[in-house]
């Protein structure tokens, strides 16, 4: 009796363990035009969805119902339909979209557009563009708060933040940064937000409260997205090939540790112990563990993954 | 009077065609392009190593008539390759690992009349057959197309980027061979 009840005890807690980290990736193969599922918890592909036009961006709703991805040369969004990988639906946005964020209730949908110093703003429920907001040249990665106040885009060709107002639609801040910033990423308070910048090899660190450059951390070559979990910065530096650990309460280079080739989109998993990149050139998605801080597992995918956005999902 | 104000537009305008020269620099295409091209040598990979593994003289690349550069094979090492045809190619060495007989560089100028190419960077990696004789040489390039806005014309879009690299690693790749195993 006491033997099955441990059992029993045992197989719950195993259970817990494999739902705290049911989650899957959506990760955008740019070179084979398609969007990958992959299930974090067994390492595997379980789908592949096509979709055409280069896509490239990606953002999951919070409630993990759907995908949005970008495709900028179909100047389009594609809608996923997570749970049951089917497309389900198509926005024609115009221009070149690439980065995309999608707000936390779901409503809204922002695409960057590359070629214009514009966002553009979707309607979920129509699924249509509804409106465009001014922001600097380039626009490239773009990130919301938790709260949905505050749209946030990295211009690129402008070395500054765009601060939005996303009630009224205006920017309301424009913030400098280091050169070429590309992914922008806020912490889980919205206080404040991190970009990497490719130009100059380092991350802008951003007080959102205030509109200012607070610090610069020096990390890898050409960095592409930062993850943030466990007091720690994670960057992707393309061309070093290696993921920049820092410190964000002392903003002090940590670690690199070895990833694959030209690693681009990178995300922590909810549960906080895992970070997950998507390596360009050498076609893997990488699992590191967040604590040990080194590669655990290692996910073929197809051709050139970019998985730029929030590509994570919650499955539980 | 006449003559200064003359100068100050041209100053101008030179600061603008730099200015247009900085950003085309930086702005590209949406996909970055793949090209990986492999050789098998036969010869041993420290032979093949010595003939490629010295930054500053990439003369074993047919249309590349003189190599000038600073700083050897140190990072941050830059070059001028001077082609055949006239075309100038600048380039800057990012990795060197001669133990793993692999370095990558980067174009830091190049016109796409040259090459049609932004962004563009590439690895070179010698790895030794089992045998040990033998020897393959791979040669990988990631790049975005010549143009960099939307709508690209033909001449400067993603296949033609991809084709242009493909042929000039594959036109490599085979004059080394020949060059290696001819002995020369």
């Amino acid at each position: 009796m006491r033997v099955l009840a441990l059992v029993l005890i045992l197989a719950a807690l195993a259970a817990r363990i494999a739902s705290a980290s049911a989650e899957e990736a959506f990760v955008t193969n740019q070179l084979s035009d398609d969007l990958m599922v992959v299930d974090l918890a067994t390492a595997r592909s379980v789908a592949t969805i096509p979709i055409g036009g280069k896509p490239a961006g990606v953002a999951v709703t919070a409630d993990g119902r759907f995908a949005y991805v970008t495709s900028p040369d179909a100047k389009a969004v594609t809608v996923v339909d997570a749970a049951t990988r089917q497309v389900a639906g198509r926005i024609e946005v115009g221009g070149g979209p690439l980065g995309i964020a999608v707000a936390p209730d779901g409503k809204t949908v922002y695409v960057a557009d590359w070629y214009a110093a514009a966002v553009r703003v979707i309607d979920t429920a129509s699924r249509s563009v509804t409106a465009s907001i001014a922001v600097g040249a380039s626009p490239s990665g773009l990130a919301v708060t938790g709260d949905g106040k505050l749209l946030l885009s990295a211009d690129r060709d402008d070395d500054s933040v765009s601060v939005v107002d996303t009630a009224t639609r205006e920017r309301k801040a424009v913030i400098k940064v280091g050169t070429r910033p590309f992914g922008v990423t806020i912490d889980a308070e919205g206080k404040r937000a991190y970009t990497a910048n490719v130009g100059s090899n380092d991350v802008s660190v951003i007080d959102i409260a205030t509109g200012a450059e607070i610090a610069r951390v020096p990390v890898g070559m050409r960095p592409y997205a930062v993850a943030l979990t466990q007091g720690r910065g994670f960057v992707t530096d393309q061309y070093g090939g290696t993921v920049s650990v820092f410190d964000v309460a002392t903003l002090k280079p940590v670690k690199r540790i070895n990833v694959g080739d030209y690693p681009e989109g990178i995300n922590a998993t909810a549960d906080g112990k895992r970070v997950i990149v998507a390596c360009w050139e050498s076609n893997t998605l990488d699992i590191i563990d967040a604590t040990e801080l080194k590669v655990i597992g290692e996910v073929k995918t197809g051709d050139g993954p970019r998985a730029f956005g929030a590509f994570l999902r919650r499955t539980e | 009077m006449r003559k200064t104000i003359g100068r100050a537009i041209a100053g101008v305008a030179v600061l603008a065609v730099a200015g247009m020269a900085l950003s085309a620099a930086w702005a590209h295409g949406p996909t970055r392009q793949k090209v990986r091209e492999s050789m098998e040598i036969n010869a041993p990979a420290a032979k093949v190593w010595a003939v490629i593994g010295n930054f500053q003289d990439m003369s074993w690349l047919p249309p590349v008539a003189k190599t000038e550069g600073e700083k050897g094979n140190e990072i941050g090492a830059t070059r001028r390759l001077t082609l055949t045809g006239g075309g100038i190619v600048d380039e800057e060495l990012y990795k060197f690992d001669a133990a793993a007989m692999t370095y990558s560089y980067r174009i830091t100028a190049v016109d796409v009349k040259v090459l049609p190419v932004n962004n563009y960077s590439s690895t070179l990696t010698v790895t030794p057959s089992a045998d040990g004789k033998g020897a393959t040489l791979e040669w990988a390039g990631a790049f975005y197309r010549g143009f960099p806005n939307n709508d690209p014309p033909p001449e400067l879009s993603d296949e033609a980027s991809v084709k242009a690299v493909k042929g000039l690693y594959q036109t490599g790749l085979e004059a080394l061979k020949k060059k290696i195993e001819s002995g020369s």
